[in-house]
């Protein structure tokens, strides 16, 4: 007699909208409840305070709540830049590299020309050769993909070290002072191709233009022609190739709107917020993009969702870390635990687990 | 199945209850009661930073402040954005004094001054108090030359030991130093070691290779294995890991160590070590607060504020003699008989200096603005606390000057 | 009946999500017989067999082998317990030789000997008379020699209950003929064959005893040797069936799409199509007969512009008697020109439709650029999909749902619907009912039909040679990328239609 399988796995064909946040909801819960069980045998610490530390490290106070939404947007801006990018199968790996341009390309408009022209036409000069410049280190993997099919991935990773090279090279060149290996922040007396506040607020434009562009994408991959196209050629090439579609102008195309948006990210982080460059301005939100969109299944509109989990959490690990003078490993720890059972509920999302009835024996 | 479905019901509304429920640490600052933080470019992993965590925990320890209430410390900021966040981070959870150890944050920091003019915001190693006039923002630095040239001597007599063992000739006699940038602070450290191990061995050489990293364990390592391979008979660095130590011990190659004791890593190659000790500042800087008074633009610490120190001495490696040696030098540099940057003691190409003019105030155009040689010296961390000596001098080779 | 069933189900039940795909079914198979399971497109059929194989687990029921209950929940206790299915589609690595497939994966301690395999692989063939050379490459295989494979890969781990699920979809008659007589020495030497097909002409002539499945459940079994066509498909369907292809006399034929000294190479430089000429006419359906591989994908891909011509011509007559030359345009072009051309390629999810996206996007795919303006109208195609599944009584929950979720038959019925939606003057389709029950099949003939009543041109290629026979007025025969010969098919029938597919010309070709 063969051992009965105790449980048994099935794909699931539908799950209904309702039960597929429940079941999200019971991860984050139980991801909250393995954690706490951590942090009390690892430290001793009582988990409520350190969740209460972190959400108060995340929305404590008003200056914390902005510096939230700051970090959302960045990391929300690079990743809707993903998402056309992924809707057509081109695994984009490269948004810190084409990010990283943007931000090369507004720095060096802010270096070189910040004292020769009037403000708003150095903004101008700014934005326009960062979006080129994400664009160019997008337009490069995906050119050669379209014409001779290279292998994407590798090709999009392989180019952020070459623009972290490249940052590196202009750092030591623009250096403040000589051999400091840092340039520090640009203009920080005449906020030459600084963006303006709005509202009083250092953070609320950015806020407002990822805003604006989130809807936008959206738009852009749902409601129009070249979005329902790079969807269609990221579904199948045959298909695209069978009704018309030229398939290596939508990947050029799209690959041009993912850089161009990565580029607008440097953009933003350059004149908006951190007026440096440095080759960790990015800091990896290329690929925290990447969790980002995926988790969200490339809807922009999850992606607020899920680009303010990362976020929240990052804030939170950093701050239980201060507050509690633990090493910034534990912090890495929680939010590692919260993510596994965030993206391993998905699992039961597609999968059921049947549990076999125990029947008679048949002699 | 329905049972669980009720125990996760309520774990998740305990927890979201839980959640909602922000303790605040009950705060009572009555306007001269510390509340300091610290950012980290590191962590404890880098001997530099280690050096300023004991330091901060230990001079805020004394004071009776508790990590977490009245004390804080956070690492692994970059130097970017993240450090004027992390400042602001600090304001918020209640810090009137905070301080940043990396030369990269002083930018940063001096957003957050300007932004909140009631906290006091300091700064290690930075150049820009001084010139930029704002009141809560400091600089801060030690005349750690000193104590390099006190460690170089350590390093010269272990020259000389060789020699007379037989082990290299005199002209053999090279040291290799790894270091970060082609940095101020980097050549007043190695140049000061330089001319303290040629005070005892006079045919010493030394050959200085850099990293592009402030910290990276690997380049590190890398750098004082090729001089180790180039002939380098003793290794010093200005740079943070544990990397030159190690390679040292690997390679059974002498060290002169930075930021603190390497001994434990490297018991049969650590001879000493140099570092700033910033207990004094940070003493400083919280009687300042208590005492509501102004905090001065540069602080440079010295041998006599106990900011100067060397590290325990490895008596098995080191030479004969050398806690000795050490002692008359650092007497006479404590009553100014003798000078580091004695003009007599070194050439630049080929010449003898008699004038020189640093950059002292900080610019994009490293425009020379301050005459700082007098009186037969060079006036190293006088005219603001970060060092600005960046000559090359004779007898020194770099090895690349890409960063 | 006194032999012992080697396999008995009892109250098997198998749901996916709401939908049931088997609904309490009990059948048994017995030694030495050839079971046909027969059944419409989604009457659970392959699911049964599946849970039989340890590809799915039922929710339900037993499963006896031999009179002893067991649990099949892996493929490999299947194996274990003699079970054997040769898929649909084919699971071997290409790149490496029958042998090495074959051993592929076997768990046995011994060493790793592929001489010892081979020899045991040309004992089975000689047993039951087939051929398979172990070293050969399986990308330089034929299709049938590629399912002669996985037959022997099956017989080689020793199962002695062989499952095939629609094996001659992809054979020629002679090919199909060769299949079963193995099956039948395999019967002879005492191994259980279930064999599902939709072509009840084969299960007449191959199988001793038929079970018949609707909508998932268990309907009856009939003795072979008492049934008939017509008794098998009522059943199968549930009503009374027509069974008669209608095929009107084509009206003012005229000249549509003229072919000429036709090559193409693929993308490794193989002749795939060699000098071809023929002309189709509007008001006929001209079709396409020939072993699949022979150059059927690349003829219509040629027309409709995505494949790139070698050399020769092919022109479009419009009503003017104007010609166009269609060589070097892409689908994007010939549609600008104005030539309405509807293509139902054979690779339905793969080429046709996008599984992924639902009905109304689907329909968008022809249509999306037609609107002015960067946005895309989504409601006039969602309004086509609706009339689409109202008129070809496609069977799905919403116009929202994923084309991928329905049915063979229902997506077949989705991507026909929306190409002749445009009107055509002209209408390609390869393979239009394989894989489709015989209500959805004739539903696809008289649509067709419908179109060459309508005037169209219509190339219809096909693998059913009876089909084929009673529905084209012309029969062009393709055979090594050449044409063979072009039939009147009123006047030829089907030994001299396979002959020809197989040998150039054919030696029986006199009119």
């Amino acid at each position: 007699m063969n051992k009965v399988p105790l449980i048994h796995v099935t794909r699931r064909k539908d799950i209904f909208w309702v039960r597929a946040w429940l079941v999200r909801i019971i991860a984050v819960a139980l991801a909250l409840v393995v954690c706490g069980v951590i942090t009390m045998m690892a430290t001793g610490l009582n988990p409520i305070k350190v969740y209460a530390a972190m959400i108060d490290g995340a929305f404590g106070t008003s200056r914390r709540l902005w510096m939230l939404l700051q970090n959302i947007a960045i990391l929300l801006c690079i990743s809707i830049a993903l998402a056309p990018a992924f809707r057509m199968r081109f695994w984009n790996l490269g948004g810190d590299g084409q990010a990283l341009m943007g931000a090369l390309g507004a720095a060096a408009s802010m270096i070189l020309i910040g004292d020769k022209v009037p403000n708003w036409l150095l903004i101008l000069i700014m934005i326009v050769v960062s979006i080129c410049a994400g664009a160019l280190w997008a337009g490069i993997p995906a050119f050669f993909k379209a014409r001779w099919n290279t292998n994407e991935t590798l090709f999009t990773l392989m180019m952020n070290y070459v623009a972290v090279q490249l940052v590196a090279f202009f750092v030591i060149v623009w250096e403040v002072p000589k051999g400091a290996g840092k340039i520090g922040i640009i203009n920080q007396n005449s906020n030459a191709g600084w963006f303006p506040q709005v509202g009083g607020q250092k953070y609320l434009l950015n806020v407002i233009i990822v805003s604006v562009l989130t809807i936008l994408v959206f738009i852009y991959m749902n409601y129009t022609k070249q979005g329902y196209e790079l969807s269609v050629v990221g579904e199948s090439e045959p298909t695209a190739r069978y009704v018309g579609i030229k398939v290596r102008r939508v990947i050029v195309r799209t690959m041009l709107l993912s850089g161009a948006l990565c580029g607008v990210t440097g953009l933003l982080l350059v004149g908006g917020t951190d007026h440096t460059l440095t080759t960790t301005l990015v800091g990896g939100r290329g690929f925290t993009g990447v969790m980002v969109a995926w988790l969200a299944k490339f809807n922009p509109v999850f992606m607020v969702i899920t680009s303010f989990l990362i976020v929240f959490l990052q804030r939170g690990a950093t701050e239980i870390t201060t507050t509690f003078g633990l090493n910034q490993s534990f912090g890495d720890i929680i939010t590692g635990i919260i993510l596994f059972f965030i993206i391993g509920c998905e699992f039961f999302l597609n999968y059921q687990i049947h549990f076999r009835k125990a029947h008679k024996e048949v002699a | 199945m329905k049972n669980f479905k009720k125990i996760s019901a309520l774990l998740l509304a305990a927890a979201m209850v839980s959640g909602m429920v922000t303790v605040v640490p009950a705060e009572e600052a009555e306007g001269t009661q510390v509340v300091a933080g610290l950012i980290c470019l590191h962590d404890e992993n880098s001997t530099y930073d280690l050096n300023f965590i004991n330091c901060f925990k230990e001079a805020c320890e004394a004071r009776g402040l508790v990590e977490g209430e009245t004390y804080y410390i956070t690492t692994n900021i970059p130097e970017g954005q993240e450090c004027y966040e992390e400042a602001m981070n600090m304001v918020d959870r209640g810090c009137n004094f905070v301080f940043a150890d990396s030369f990269g944050h002083e930018d940063y920091m001096i957003e957050a001054a300007k932004e909140v003019p009631e906290v006091e915001f300091c700064h290690a190693t930075g150049t820009k108090a001084h010139t930029e006039g704002i009141q809560n923002f400091q600089n801060s630095f030690a005349h750690i030359y000193e104590g390099r040239y006190l460690a170089g001597i350590a390093a010269g007599m272990k020259l000389n030991e060789m020699i007379e063992a037989g082990d290299i000739t005199a002209e053999e006699a090279k040291i290799g130093y790894v270091g970060a940038y082609t940095y101020a602070e980097v050549i007043s450290g190695y140049t000061s070691f330089f001319l303290g191990a040629r005070s005892v061995c006079p045919s010493a050489t030394m050959e200085v290779t850099f990293t592009g990293e402030w910290e990276d364990e690997t380049l590190e390592k890398e750098a004082a294995n090729r001089l180790i391979e180039d002939k380098c008979v003793l290794i010093s660095q200005h740079a943070d890991s544990m990397g030159a130590p190690t390679a040292c011990e690997a390679a059974g190659v002498p060290d002169i160590a930075y930021n603190g004791s390497t001994m434990a890593a490297a018991p049969n190659t650590y001879i000493i070590s140099s570092r700033i000790n910033w207990v004094p500042y940070f003493n400083y800087v919280m009687d300042c607060i208590e005492a509501g008074e102004d905090i001065a633009d540069d602080y440079t610490g010295t041998i006599e504020t106990g900011s100067v120190e060397l590290g325990e001495l490895n008596e098995a490696v080191a030479a004969e003699g050398t806690a000795e040696a050490i002692a008359e030098a650092e007497e006479k540099l404590v009553n100014g008989e003798l000078h580091v940057f004695d003009l007599s003691t070194f050439t630049v190409e080929g010449a003898a200096i008699e004038s020189y003019q640093a950059d002292v105030d900080t610019d994009a155009a490293f425009e020379k603005d301050t005459e700082v040689v007098a009186d037969g010296y060079f006036h190293e961390s006088e005219y603001r606390s970060a060092p600005y000596f960046d000559l090359m001098i004779d007898g020194i080779t770099l090895l690349d000057t890409v960063f | 009946m006194e032999r012992s069933p080697v396999i008995e189900l009892k109250h098997i039940t198998k749901r996916f999500g709401n939908n049931i795909a088997n609904d309490d079914v009990s059948m048994e198979v017995y030694e030495g017989e050839i079971l046909a399971l027969l059944g419409e497109n989604g009457s659970g059929k392959t699911t049964l067999m599946n849970a039989l194989a340890g590809i799915y687990y039922p929710e339900d029921g037993q499963i006896f082998v031999r009179g002893r209950e067991v649990n099949i929940h892996s493929p490999r206790t299947a194996f274990d317990l003699g079970i054997g299915m040769i898929h649909q589609h084919f699971k071997l690595v290409d790149v490496l030789t029958a042998v090495e497939n074959i051993i592929l994966g076997l768990n046995e301690k011994s060493r790793y000997d592929l001489k010892a395999a081979a020899a045991r692989i040309t004992e089975i063939c000689d047993r039951y008379g087939f051929h398979v050379d172990p070293f050969q490459k399986i990308y330089t295989m034929s299709v049938s020699q590629k399912q002669t494979v996985e037959i022997v890969k099956v017989l080689f781990r020793g199962a002695d209950l062989l499952i095939l699920d629609e094996p001659t979809a992809v054979l020629t008659p002679q090919e199909t003929e060769k299949l079963f007589n193995v099956l039948r020495n395999m019967k002879a030497d005492g191994k259980s064959i279930i064999i599902i097909t939709h072509k009840l002409n084969e299960v007449l002539e191959i199988s001793d005893r038929v079970a018949i499945l609707r909508k998932g459940k268990y309907i009856c079994e009939i003795k072979t040797s008492e049934a008939s066509v017509q008794q098998l498909t009522d059943a199968m369907v549930g009503h009374a069936v027509t069974l008669n292809i209608d095929r009107p006399v084509p009206v003012d034929p005229k000249d549509k799409i003229i072919v000429e000294h036709l090559t193409i190479r693929n993308s490794d430089g193989v002749a795939k199509l060699k000098d071809i000429s023929f002309t189709a006419r509007t008001g006929e359906i001209l079709g396409i007969a020939g072993i699949s591989g022979n150059g059927q994908k690349e003829l219509l891909e040629g027309i409709a512009g995505l494949q790139k011509i070698e050399s020769g011509s092919i022109r479009f007559v419009d009503d003017n008697g104007k010609e166009t030359e269609l060589v070097g345009m892409d689908p994007r072009k010939i549609t600008d020109m104005g030539v309405t051309l509807s293509f139902v390629p054979e690779d339905r999810l793969g080429m046709g439709l996008v599984g992924n996206m639902n009905l109304g996007e689907n329909m968008m795919l022809r249509t999306f650029r037609h609107s002015g303006g960067p946005f895309i109208d989504r409601k006039e195609p969602f309004h086509l999909a609706k009339r689409v599944i109202e008129s070809l009584e496609v069977v799905t929950p919403s116009v929202k749902t994923a084309v991928r979720k329905l049915s063979g038959g229902n997506v077949q019925k989705v991507l026909v619907g929306r190409e002749i939606s445009s009107s055509p003057t002209v209408l390609l389709t390869a393979y239009a009912v394989r894989g489709l029950d015989i209500n959805s099949s004739y539903l696809i003939y008289d649509l067709v039909n419908q179109q060459k009543k309508q005037g169209v041109a219509v190339v219809y290629v096909g693998e059913d040679l009876d089909v084929l026979l009673e529905l084209c007025d012309r029969i062009l025969v393709l055979c090594d990328g050449q044409v063979s010969a072009i039939l009147d098919a009123r006047k030829t029938d089907k030994q001299q239609v396979g002959l020809l597919m197989t040998k150039l010309g054919g030696e029986a070709a006199n009119e």
